[in-house]
């Protein structure tokens, strides 16, 4: 009952919704005690030959009333309640989302996509149970139940009724208990249809290794066996599944051998007539639902409750990254001043970062070179504000980052990260990302600069080409680009690239860092790279082992000082020009 | 592309097709034959007991409570038989549900081993055109789609017997009656024909919102960073808000449309039959005698003529589903791009390792050619290195070697044999490729060596890494060789990887050892490692290498530069330097003399 309470917040501001919807369900409760009422009458009016026209029409004009306005009634509380819980799982959904679109990086590596997807589906469709099937089960027990119940005692006898009560609770014993299990058995289905769906994602994404060694038959075998421990999963799904009805039958039927003894002997005293132990017994079917329903409910609840708190959980959490109450709101711009004595990343032990520092004049041009793993990216999320909490400081124009508002931070930095996440719509609109009234000419610009114009003109529809997961697939280097064009079309003070020319070849490579110079002389640019050719140009390198500067200069610097920088130089030009990868 | 795949649940499939699909899908529950008919048996068990027991009851109204005869005995005998056909009735229940549930389960898992077979006979073509997320898509979730589908006929089973069922029985009690209750039948074929249509097309609407609203849920918390970079948080929030009112939008469309026209209008119908009914038998009984249990048997039956409607009714949405998901099941299970054939009586074995390209050409869709006249020799044991840009054709040539691909003209001998008279197995034992991106498997370290051949012992494992250098990190892991590999291997580094991928192949001891060198960044222990590891791998083996190393190219008896698919230039690494090519500019192009010397002293 918790979770209702839990969910008053809703319920208080929907109150005329559930208000109306409980009228409605008590006026359905009412007009269904009328049918088993009207045949009995019947029964025991043609029984005693007191039938006339005038009461044979009266009575069935009750009934027909009876059942349009049951039809009526029926459609005003299912589309209030049902409605309600469709509209809660809308707004829990809208706060979900808009929680994710502040929550830090921290958060997200928490929290892995697919788990933030369960919560947001799984979880909710149980919460939205609980304003539905849950306010229905409740109330309709405690209305449908009541009002049977008091019209098996007005309309019949109340010893009777007593008698066939009894094995009713059964019933909700019956449903919670078979829930359960139904629940559990079903979580386990789930987990082995996982199973499955790895193993055929896994498959398909190696098949070439499993052609390679042959194994295709092998493969195959591994999957039947998968196959048939699913199947014998599934069987006791299928096996509690199908107990329900059984269940249901043999309670109900207990019911009804109280009601043939008792009711019998009632009727064998004159205590009850036929068409009153009729209308009983039609009683008895109409409580076969709510007693059903009360056992149901618990699980609802259950449920609902457990997901409401993993929700409300996840929302409860906060973002470490916290605008300063009297944030700059002037662009960031200006000379780099990054100085950060440590960093380690929440949960690690080793720090990432150690006494890195570096000035980056206004205009200037950074590499950051070095092997993976050495600490390249956490250089550029600090400076992103991805992560406040390292020992040191980072300055733009004199002013610490976190002083900055991030519309001033951020705004004033186009960032291209290594994954080149691409959204699903076009490539336009792809690279118009950060602002949708920008032209058409404005995007092939930015096309043009990161030299993917061309590659988008061979695109089945050209600018309007769909990329992404539903789309064409484009090569990693098309990729990069589209991404390049999408920072540079905001025409940033600070751009990053981060090691995002690792999938374009040699040439093209020289062309964007071209047009990089060309277009971006007054502004700053910082690149990080695995490929040396990619940051030879900048005005200073630094080169990043395990999370310290191990060489810094220019580049015809770095490579008279004969160390890492200038061995890697070394063997790849050779292999760049040999296998020009 | 896009659109085309969102609207496949909206778009209708003509009827033929349906039908062709419908008899296909039919085709799998025919193995289960049993089961089905067993829960056919069942529902039809369950019809006539639900007709029975009103019946025992209205045979105790009349003959014995209406007339006072009833005594303790009678009402306990019929509690007894009353009681036995509950029981009776519970197990019919249970194996209509049970016996048809695992009919359709065992089905459908013969769907899903059927594609998965059908998925490794298919060629490495048909894996580059289809995004694997959609092919695991019709393995698990459209297979899944089916257990609806076939339910579908159940449910219309259970509802044909129970209404056949009752209406035998009201006219076994009144015939006028029954006719009159049977009229409402044109009335409901109505509602449910125009319910299925009509909420057909709002569930379909209403479904590729939910999809639109999980992919943009998805797709914005994988670009959280470039959302969040871009400041473009409420821009996607608005987008997100749009797509999620009007999916609840469409979800009250189909609440009204249920609320409307399933449950209540069936009870609606359900009720305005009795007062037909009762009418009649109040009309009858103004001149004639009709009996209490007679009235109650038969309004009873007109209950078991309208119950199963909503349900026959709401199943009926899995129908189209079931007929877009078979649709797209059958188009992998009828796709002929098969991987290439072998001769039908190959037979040969290799033995020596000889290697011979003559005038192969090759394209991959058979209009764009990508291999232009290919003749090279490798003797036994010799090493060739292909060298040239991205897209000169050195993949495509190790490609049409390992058989990834069919090539039309000219030929590939082994050992002197055309490559089509050897039995695929037998290619795959005793040629070894090493791919770039060395994929891992679920598992752990042993099972990724091994992979299912299950005739390499624990001990050619431990050997193959200690061979690799391999053996020096993984003994390292808790659980040595049983160390746990996660998804894609992810605990382990490119350059780890990498190793063991040398140590899956070596460990089947290829005759010819076929190389796409790794250009990934690694750092210089394993670099060496791994310079070391090609050395020693190429030993005594025939070999063909994608070459990126310089080790593998001063090493390579032969070197073929490839240009737009063509051998340019061939020779050893000193007879290409002197013969001041295309290979020897390559070779000078960024590095400067100095840069040359270095490499050559390094050597």
């Amino acid at each position: 009952m918790g979770i209702f309470k839990k969910l008053g917040w809703y319920f208080k501001q929907e109150s005329r919704r559930y208000l109306w919807g409980v009228i409605f369900l008590v006026l359905v409760a009412v007009v269904q005690i009328v049918p088993p009422k009207v045949i009995g009458t019947l029964v025991d009016l043609i029984d005693t030959h007191q039938l006339t026209p005038q009461k044979l029409i009266m009575w069935l004009g009750i009934l027909l009333s009876a059942a349009i306005l049951q039809y009526l009634f029926r459609y005003g509380w299912r589309t209030r309640i049902w409605g309600g819980a469709a509209k809660l799982e809308r707004t829990l959904r809208s706060r979900l989302f808009w929680h994710f679109m502040k929550m830090d990086t921290t958060f997200f590596q928490k929290h892995r996509t697919g788990d933030l997807m369960a919560h947001a589906t799984n979880d909710l469709t149980a919460i939205q149970q609980v304003a539905g099937a849950g306010i229905l089960t409740f109330a309709d027990s405690i209305i449908t139940g009541g009002t049977t119940i008091i019209a098996m005692v007005i309309f019949v006898d109340w010893r009777l009724t007593l008698m066939a009560l009894i094995p009713m609770p059964l019933l909700a014993v019956a449903s919670r208990q078979l829930g359960a299990h139904l629940h559990t058995a079903f979580g386990q289905s789930q987990a082995a249809f996982s199973r499955l769906n790895d193993k055929t994602q896994e498959s398909v994404s190696g098949i070439k290794v499993l052609k390679t060694f042959g194994q295709e038959e092998a493969d195959v075998a591994d999957f039947n066996e998968i196959v048939t421990k699913t199947i014998a999963i599934n069987k006791r799904v299928n096996m509690i599944d199908g107990l329900f009805d059984p269940a249901i039958s043999l309670i109900i039927g207990l019911t009804y051998i109280v009601t043939i003894i008792y009711g019998g002997t009632l009727v064998m005293h004159h205590s009850i007539s036929i068409g009153q132990l009729i209308s009983f017994i039609s009683y008895i079917a109409a409580l076969v639902w709510p007693m059903f329903a009360i056992g149901r409910l618990f699980n609802v609840l259950e449920r609902g409750n457990a997901s409401y708190d993993r929700v409300d959980q996840l929302l409860k959490e906060t973002s470490t990254i916290i605008e300063a109450p009297n944030a700059i709101q002037t662009p960031a711009t200006g000379d780099i001043n990054y100085a950060v004595q440590k960093f380690t990343y929440p949960g690690d032990k080793q720090p990432t970062l150690m006494n890195v520092a570096f000035t980056l004049p206004q205009g200037k041009t950074l590499g950051i070179v070095g092997k993976v793993g050495s600490g390249k990216t956490t250089l550029i999320k600090l400076l992103l504000r991805e992560y406040d909490q390292y020992q040191g400081v980072i300055q733009i124009d004199g002013h610490d980052i976190r002083d900055y508002s991030l519309d001033a931070l951020l705004d004033s930095i186009g960032y291209v990260p290594q994954d080149n996440f691409l959204f699903s719509t076009d490539v336009r609109d792809n690279i118009r990302f950060a602002d949708f009234d920008r032209s058409q000419a404005a995007v092939e610009d930015a096309a043009i600069a990161s030299a993917v114009h061309d590659d988008i003109l061979t695109f089945a529809q050209g600018y309007e080409t769909v990329v992404g997961e539903r789309g064409v697939s484009l090569s990693g280097g098309q990729k990069q680009r589209i991404a390049i064009a999408r920072a540079m079309m905001t025409d940033p003070e600070i751009l990053i690239l981060d090691d995002s020319l690792s999938a374009v070849d040699a040439k093209t490579e020289e062309t964007i860092l071209m047009n990089l110079k060309t277009m971006r002389a007054d502004q700053t640019t910082i690149i990080t790279a695995n490929r040396l050719s990619s940051v030879m140009h900048a005005d200073e390198i630094i080169v990043m082992d395990d999370g310290q500067i191990i060489e810094r200069g220019t580049h015809e610097a770095l490579l008279a000082e004969d160390g890492w920088y200038a061995e890697m130089w070394l063997k790849q030009q050779l292999s760049q020009a040999l296998g020009g990868a | 592309m896009a659109k085309q795949y969102q609207s496949e649940w909206t778009k209708k499939v003509p009827l033929k097709e349906q039908l062709h699909i419908m008899q296909r899908l039919f085709g799998y529950t025919k193995r289960y034959k049993g089961q089905f008919i067993g829960a056919i048996v069942a529902a039809a068990g369950l019809a006539t007991i639900n007709i029975l027991l009103p019946r025992l009851l209205q045979v105790f109204m009349d003959r014995y409570l209406a007339h006072q005869r009833a005594t303790i005995q009678i009402l306990l005998g019929v509690a007894v038989l009353y009681g036995l056909g509950v029981m009776l009735k519970a197990i019919t229940q249970f194996f209509q549900s049970f016996l048809f549930g695992m009919g359709a389960e065992r089905a459908m898992e013969d769907v899903r081993r059927d594609l998965f077979q059908k998925l490794h006979q298919l060629g490495m073509r048909y894996f580059d055109q289809t995004p694997a997320g959609s092919i695991v898509s019709r393995v698990t979730n459209d297979t899944m789609t089916l257990i609806d589908y076939w339910n579908v006929f159940l449910s219309l089973l259970v509802g044909s017997f129970s209404i056949i069922s009752a209406f035998i029985a009201m006219w076994l009690i009144s015939p006028k009656i029954a006719l009159a209750t049977a009229a409402f039948l044109p009335v409901l074929l109505i509602v449910i024909w125009y319910y299925s249509s009509y909420s057909a097309r709002v569930y379909r609407h209403m479904r590729e919102k939910l999809s639109q609203l999980n992919t943009k849920l998805n797709e914005s918390i994988e670009g959280i960073t470039i959302i969040q970079q871009f400041r473009q948080e409420k821009r996607l929030t608005d987008e997100f808000e749009q797509v999620n009112a009007e999916y609840l939008k469409t979800r009250e469309a189909m609440i009204r449309t249920n609320s409307l026209l399933l449950a209540p209008i069936v009870n609606l119908l359900y009720t305005l039959a009795l007062v037909v009914v009762l009418s009649l038998f109040g009309v009858s009984a103004l001149h004639s005698f009709v009996t209490a249990g007679l009235v109650y048997a038969f309004t009873t039956y007109v209950g078991n003529f309208f119950n199963p409607m909503t349900n026959m009714m709401d199943s009926l949405s899995s129908l189209q589903d079931g007929m877009v998901a078979g649709r797209r099941i059958f188009r992998i299970l009828d796709q002929d791009e098969y991987a290439p054939a072998q001769d039908a009586d190959a037979a040969n074995e290799i033995t020596e390792g000889r290697v011979e390209f003559k005038h192969v050409s090759f394209s991959y869709d058979g209009k764009n050619e990508i291999l232009h006249d290919i003749s090279f020799v490798v003797e036994p044991g010799q090493t060739v290195a292909l060298v040239g840009h991205t897209g000169s054709g050195k993949s495509s040539i190790i490609n049409v070697m390992m058989r990834f691909y069919e090539f039309y003209e000219g030929q590939i001998l082994i050992d002197g044999h055309d490559i089509r008279s050897f039995q695929t197995a037998e290619l795959r034992r005793k040629m070894g490729l090493v791919l770039q991106d060395a994929f891992m498997f679920y598992g752990d370290v042993a099972s990724n060596i091994r992979l299912f051949n299950q005739a390499i012992t624990d001990a050619q494992i431990r050997a193959a890494a200690e061979f690799v250098q391999a053996a020096d990190f993984i003994e390292q892991l808790p659980g040595q060789y049983h160390a746990r590999v996660i998804e894609g291997g992810a605990q382990f580094s490119s350059g780890q990887r990498q190793l063991i991928s040398f140590a899956r192949t070596l460990v089947t001891n290829p005759k010819i050892l076929v190389l796409d060198e790794a250009t990934a960044n690694i750092d210089t222990e394993t670099e060496a490692m791994i310079q070391n590891d090609l050395t020693r791998l190429r030993q005594g083996r025939t070999s063909i290498a994608i070459a990126h190393r310089l080790s593998t190219i001063r090493d390579a008896e032969l070197i073929l530069v490839l240009d737009q698919g063509r051998i340019v230039e061939r020779g050893n690494h000193e007879s290409l330097v002197a013969q001041k090519g295309r290979y020897y500019e390559m070779y000078q192009l960024q590095n400067g003399e100095s840069v040359t010397e270095t490499a050559d002293s390094n050597h």
